[in-house]
């Protein structure tokens, strides 16, 4: 066994990739014939595509075993054993968590989980906070009012399994919870991108104080793409000086992927946990070929009270072709979370991700943080507008950076876009999650 | 020791524990204390199954440099 304690578990994360390959098979066996067992909803979907657990012989018979929807789990809800629905394999006086998702894309999904599926929770989350450094001599602080969803929750209890010592941020103001920082000098912190910026937004421009000096030395990011976007990154990693990493989760799914201290353009994923299957879009078949992209469709091998066995996440992503330098194992994949199949539409018959506007507003140095799409229609025609702010200091250089920006946006995105400049800090703010992007042709 | 003797002594120990939690568990449906905590123990234990007793059937050998 390596001697360096880089890996939260150096047997997992060293494997090779055939062990890795019949672990996962081993798991996926084992969940599937849970969910046959204990899941009606799940004996339902099974016995209608007439495939039963002793079928998965290879990890290439997982392809013919059904995904599951968010939408599927929403019409099973609400209904015996109440609040959960068929999907429950577990009597319902073993569930010890309840969580919902944030319902941006249509009505919340509840998710239960017992004592072991928490403790499971938090493990995914020690794999992630010990890859990025985080030790029991580390201080986190978590500038987050925790509630029904699951963001944080799970950082929170693996950093103490890590054996951090956490300061809970909630239920303050951003004033607050600078001035908090300031006082208990927690050296690691974990937050959205939109609230990381906008903290040291309020801590420059309204508080007079440097970000850079308040001693954070690494910030985990969660519920946005923004800690993989390159040009959002360094605006965090120069603010805070610190070192930025993403992860990738969900609250159906688990904390599935990981940045490393190695910061390798890319997460690993966790495939001792999870299996990930990358789906082409358009043909449905699996995608094993590094730079390509399609939807995510993932399992979680060991979440019993309400399984996730190809779970249909409309995740955008893509393998990498590159190892990682700090030894693990674990495939990347390239960029993170690159996009949803739910955000990326069609403008002008063109495929627009959200995703790289960020990357090209957040590349130009003039700019604020704050951004603002919107898609709409003249006439019969697709119009976007993009809403920026100028740095106070900026203004006499609005016509470099208008240029640029067109320029660098017709180069990443192929679109034309009508820009409006904005005054400094008249953009909404956001404190979670951002809602940026507005498509108002869905409106007509 | 090799890999795989490194992981079946963990399993070993692991399995001990769990034998243990278990009787403790089973024992202790009229002590709460000792029910509710133990199940804890055996969440616990169940994620170093995860770690570790998971892996002794899937790994071969030793590392590369051991075979």
């Amino acid at each position: 066994m390596p001697q360096e304690r880089e890996y939260w578990n150096p047997f997992m994360e060293t494997l090779p990739e055939d062990e890795i390959r019949s672990l996962q098979l081993k798991k996926f066996r084992r969940i599937f014939q849970w969910a046959y067992d204990h899941s009606r909803f799940h004996r339902n979907l099974y016995e209608k595509a007439g495939i039963r657990p002793e079928d998965i012989r290879s990890l290439d018979d997982i392809r013919h075993v059904p995904t599951v929807e968010k939408s599927m789990m929403r019409d099973i809800q609400r209904k015996d054993p109440f609040p959960y629905g068929d999907a429950l394999c577990v009597p319902l006086e073993e569930v010890t968590e309840f969580r919902q998702t944030s319902g941006t894309t249509g009505q919340p999904v509840y998710q239960p989980d017992t004592w072991v599926d928490w403790e499971w929770w938090s493990e995914c989350w020690a794999y992630i906070l010990w890859a990025q450094g985080y030790r029991p001599s580390d201080r986190v602080f978590i500038p987050f009012g925790y509630n029904v969803f699951v963001a944080f929750w799970a950082g929170h209890y693996a950093a103490e399994k890590i054996g951090c010592e956490v300061v809970p941020g909630g239920v303050l103001d951003t004033k607050a919870r600078i001035l908090k920082i300031q006082e208990l000098k927690p050296t690691a912190m974990m937050a959205t991108p939109t609230y990381v910026l906008a903290m040291a937004d309020t801590a420059r421009n309204k508080m007079g104080i440097e970000p850079s000096t308040l001693g954070i030395q690494k910030i985990t990011c969660a519920g946005e793409p923004g800690a993989s976007i390159p040009s959002t990154k360094r605006r965090m990693e120069e603010a805070w000086g610190a070192r930025v990493y993403d992860h990738a989760g969900a609250t159906e799914i688990g904390a599935w992927s990981y940045e490393c201290k190695a910061q390798p353009r890319g997460l690993h994923v966790n495939e001792g946990f999870f299996l990930v299957e990358i789906i082409d879009l358009e043909t449905g078949e699996p995608i094993e070929e590094p730079g390509r992209q399609g939807k995510l469709v993932i399992t979680a091998f060991d979440r019993l009270a309400q399984p996730c066995v190809r779970f249909d996440s409309k995740d955008i992503i893509q393998w990498s072709d590159e190892r990682c330098s700090c030894g693990r194992t674990f495939r990347l994949i390239k960029g993170g979370v690159v996009g949803r199949t739910d955000d990326i539409t069609k403008v002008k018959g063109v495929l627009l991700a959200p995703s790289a506007i960020e990357e090209v507003v957040r590349s130009i140095d003039g700019l604020s943080d704050e951004y603002e799409v919107v898609v709409d229609k003249k006439g019969d025609t697709d119009r976007i507008t993009l809403k920026v702010e100028l740095l106070p200091g900026h203004e006499s250089d609005k016509e470099r950076i208008e240029a640029l920006l067109q320029d660098q946006l017709r180069l990443k995105t192929n679109l034309g876009y009508h820009l409006e400049f904005h005054e400094y800090g008249t953009l909404p703010r956001y404190e979670v999650k951002a809602r940026r992007f507005k498509d108002l042709r869905k409106n007509h | 020791m090799t890999r795989k003797e490194e992981l079946k002594k963990f399993n070993q120990l692991i399995q001990e524990l769990k034998k243990v939690a278990l009787k403790l568990n089973q024992m202790s449906d009229l002590v709460p204390s000792i029910k509710r905590n133990s199940d804890r123990v055996l969440a616990s234990i169940r994620m170093m199954e995860l770690n570790i007793s998971d892996l002794v059937q899937v790994v071969k050998q030793g590392y590369p440099h051991e075979k």
